[in-house]
């Protein structure tokens, strides 16, 4: 079972500028960073191709950095684009989804939508069979007969 | 040491209050959704009271919490798994906001800096 994450929104500008809005590096480090009442840390690198990368790391300081390794795996311009995301957080922490962004006209401006599938969500199965659980039914099988012994 | 025993009675409340079959049945039933007290001890064929007592032993393992709703108590899986996905969702959503946010301000600023020069 995994979880699905969509957002859509209206912009003014038509799908090629928004396109090459998002994927643009040095554009990126403005409209990334543009609503910050105080500049954090912000690094951008796009190679937009098939197989490519793009990385942003941005937080408030270099110990609390958040980090994006998208791969493209589509390049539809200027109307789709898809993508691996692994997000990394300060904990360490990774996560790997799948993002499809479409690009369509919409009332004189763009309607972009964001759908990021792939969140891992547990079901009762995996919660015993999981990591944590590794070896616990050994366990419980050792507890229940030494119990029984008892 | 100390986080090790700790952790060692942590594990023992979890696998004794796993060693009883009704409990793993609440268990499973659990896995599929939120369930009243009520929903949980009749198909176990059991007594409210009865039901209770093994919920508070799967409350104090962590493996279940419990909430009051109305006039019933419900019952969940404890969040700890779920959380992870959870975390990562609502990390996402303020980066996409963010992201959406800000190119929506860049084309608005654009678009009025250039409505200006025209």
């Amino acid at each position: 079972m995994t979880l699905d994450m969509r957002v859509t929104r209206q912009l003014p500008a038509t799908p090629e500028e928004v396109f090459d809005a998002y994927t643009d590096a040095e554009k990126q480090k403005i409209w990334f960073s543009i609503l910050d009442e105080e500049p954090g840390i912000v690094e951008i690198e796009v190679d937009l191709r098939v197989g490519g990368r793009q990385t942003a790391v941005w937080g408030p300081s270099p110990d609390a950095l958040f980090r994006e390794t998208q791969t493209f795996v589509e390049i539809d311009r200027p109307h789709r684009l898809v993508t691996d995301s692994t997000g990394s957080g300060p904990d360490g922490t990774t996560m790997t989804t799948r993002i499809e962004i479409t690009f369509e006209p919409h009332d004189g401006g763009t309607l972009m939508t964001v759908v990021q599938s792939g969140f891992p969500a547990p079901e009762i199965r995996d919660f015993f069979t999981g990591e944590v659980w590794t070896g616990a039914l050994d366990r419980i099988e050792a507890f229940l007969t030494a119990k029984s012994d008892a | 040491m100390v986080n090790h025993m700790v952790q060692q009675a942590a594990l023992d409340r979890v696998f004794s209050s796993l060693a009883d079959p009704v409990r793993r049945e609440v268990l499973i039933r659990l896995g599929e959704g939120p369930a009243t007290v009520g929903q949980l001890a009749e198909p176990a064929g059991m007594s409210l009271t009865g039901m209770k007592k093994h919920l508070r032993v799967l409350e104090e393992a962590g493996l279940i919490v419990t909430e009051k709703v109305g006039r019933a108590r419900e019952c969940r899986l404890a969040p700890a798994p779920l959380d992870d996905a959870m975390n990562w969702i609502s990390f996402y959503q303020r980066l996409w906001a963010r992201r959406l946010d800000g190119l929506d301000v860049y084309f608005t600023l654009r678009k009025g800096n250039g409505d200006h020069d025209a």
